[in-house]
């Protein structure tokens, strides 16, 4: 296959559509590629795209010509007590540049401290300092990237004993605070609501709903530990019924929103990624001719 | 920001077991927290594991799995990465390898590490356009002694005792080959790189590394001790793609 090396090539608009995308992870891309349309938008990880060259941002390029790209990423570390990892940042913002995604969205998480990287997304304490904290580089990041980034709910395993706010509590005044969006993932909120209690309606009423600017799918495992029933954001089976529910709900709440389908281990065919997408999409269109 | 300090070192300190207390500030305490930080323990070790994995497809079916993860669980407590971006964590397992007592039996273990991790490189490094004959065909012959190259920089090269071509060939997921190798057969001198979007390896003769060793080390031809055909040698480099440019010095 020849590819057009960092070509300004025709691109389609860069605006996410308000319908249903899909996480695009490496198996898929050349079925991507050689498909292109059949997914209306679509999500990568931006540090899969961190690299110097070579295919996966050839075929990136490439696929951004035929689709609207969004730009997720899982390592900013935005709640960490480190400092902010400025070439990360110049990396991403290097990759804003050749992509031109049409948004770009982090974690309210920390994953780095002194320097060792968890490489997963721990919890914060939702608590004033903590937002004064997440405040600062919220707006830091903004400035330097020069446009407004979403941020997203994480799933949780456990909560801190000091809080000023809930989640959403917290996720709205650092909205208001920083002009940031939200990204809400519902599978996430029904995850965490499930470990700690949580009420999903009084979590959705907290949020400003005119700063969501996507919503994210995926599936969850169900974990025993001793007695307890834990649920685990595993990303590795379709989004489940429960959770669909809870997109219904949303969207009558919030209208209709771009829409993800994650799924990253145990990975099946696109196909099967298409038809969640296609569910996803006949949520949305039910929700429009309710609204109409 | 003192008290998110401390929640953050605790917590980083229970993932990494580096400390035995319990991370103060957590909610319902007790057992419900550590059920709580195993997850995040469990869910740190894993993708990491993972993702060594995926980078060391041949060291994984060498070892097998079980082995694979205590390697992979020893290795990232040595080296625990020190950025977000997976791309670039496990950078040190040839090394690691090479210490690593439990695997002292494979003496190309180490090798085959090395291999692998040039190969992950050669995928995600920097493109280069290709020097093409045209360009050199304006040359004055008497500036060939001063001339060098500027190789691909997804060039690798690698010199291992023992025959680790043969053993990564016969480890890749499609082959069907024959799977007894004779160590005594001898080593192999390799170069990787990248002419376009998929990576090449090449056994390369002794001569041959010299000389392309000693370009890739910025040398000029008149520097080069050769002592064969240096003219075929450099165009088939050169028609292969290994070469983005030339200067004369």
């Amino acid at each position: 296959m020849t590819l057009n090396r960092q070509t300004p090539q025709m691109r389609v608009d860069a605006t996410i559509p308000a319908s249903a995308g899909i996480g695009l992870r490496s198996p898929h891309q050349r079925a991507v590629l050689e498909n292109p349309g059949r997914v209306s938008w679509l999500e990568v990880h931006s540090e899969n795209y961190f690299g110097r060259g070579g295919a996966p941002l050839s075929y990136l390029d490439a696929i951004r010509a035929d689709h609207p790209i969004s730009l997720h990423g899982v390592g900013m570390s935005l709640g960490s007590v480190d400092e902010l990892d400025m070439a990360h940042l110049q990396q991403l913002k290097q990759l804003i540049a050749r992509i031109e995604p049409g948004l770009v969205s982090e974690h309210l998480s920390w994953s780095s401290f002194g320097g060792r990287y968890l490489t997963d997304l721990a919890p914060l304490p939702y608590q004033n300092s903590t937002l004064k904290h997440l405040e600062a580089r919220v707006s830091r990041v903004q400035e330097f990237l020069g446009r407004q980034i979403l941020i997203e709910n994480p799933s949780s395993y456990l909560e801190y004993q000091c809080a000023d706010y809930t989640e959403s509590g917290f996720l709205h005044e650092l909205a208001c605070r920083t002009g940031c969006g939200i990204l809400l993932d519902l599978n996430n909120l029904y995850v965490s609501c499930h470990n700690h209690g949580w009420d999903a309606d009084d979590y959705l009423r907290e949020l400003p709903a005119n700063k969501i600017g996507e919503l994210h799918l995926a599936g969850h495992t169900l974990k025993h530990v001793g007695r307890r029933q834990i649920l685990i954001d595993t990303h590795d089976s379709p989004v489940a019924d429960a959770v669909w529910q809870l997109y219904r709900a949303a969207l009558r709440y919030l209208g209709k929103l771009p829409t993800l389908i994650e799924w990253d281990a145990n990975m099946p065919a696109l196909p099967v990624l298409e038809r969640e997408a296609a569910k996803a999409d006949a949520y949305l269109e039910a929700c429009y001719a309710q609204a109409a | 920001m003192h008290k998110l300090h401390e929640i953050q070192r605790d917590f980083s300190r229970a993932v990494w077991q580096t400390s035995p207390a319990l991370p103060k500030g957590i909610k319902a305490g007790g057992t419900l927290a550590w059920q709580g930080l195993a997850i995040y323990r469990n869910n740190t070790r894993i993708g990491l594991t993972e993702a060594l994995r995926d980078r060391y497809p041949v060291v994984n079916r060498l070892v097998g799995e079980r082995f694979f993860d205590r390697l992979a669980l020893a290795y990232l407590q040595a080296y625990p990465p020190q950025s977000s971006v997976l791309l670039w964590f496990g950078g040190q397992l040839a090394e690691f390898v090479a210490t690593f007592s439990p695997a002292q039996d494979l003496v190309y273990l180490a090798d085959i590490a090395r291999l692998e991790w040039y190969w992950h490189e050669a995928y995600h490094e920097a493109d280069g356009r290709m020097l093409t004959i045209a360009k050199l065909a304006s040359l004055d012959p008497d500036c060939y002694g001063r001339m060098g190259f500027d190789l691909q920089p997804s060039a690798r090269f690698i010199a291992s005792r023992y025959p680790i071509q043969r053993i990564w060939a016969c480890n890749q997921a499609d082959c069907e080959a024959e799977d007894i190798i004779n160590l005594g057969q001898g080593g192999c001198r390799l170069l990787l790189f990248r002419p376009a979007l998929e990576v090449e390896m090449h056994s390369l003769t002794d001569a041959e590394y010299r000389l392309l060793t000693a370009l890739a080390g910025g040398s000029v031809l008149a520097e080069i001790d050769a002592d064969f055909e240096v003219g075929a040698a450099l165009q088939k480099w050169l028609y292969r793609g290994l070469f983005t440019d030339f200067f004369i010095r």
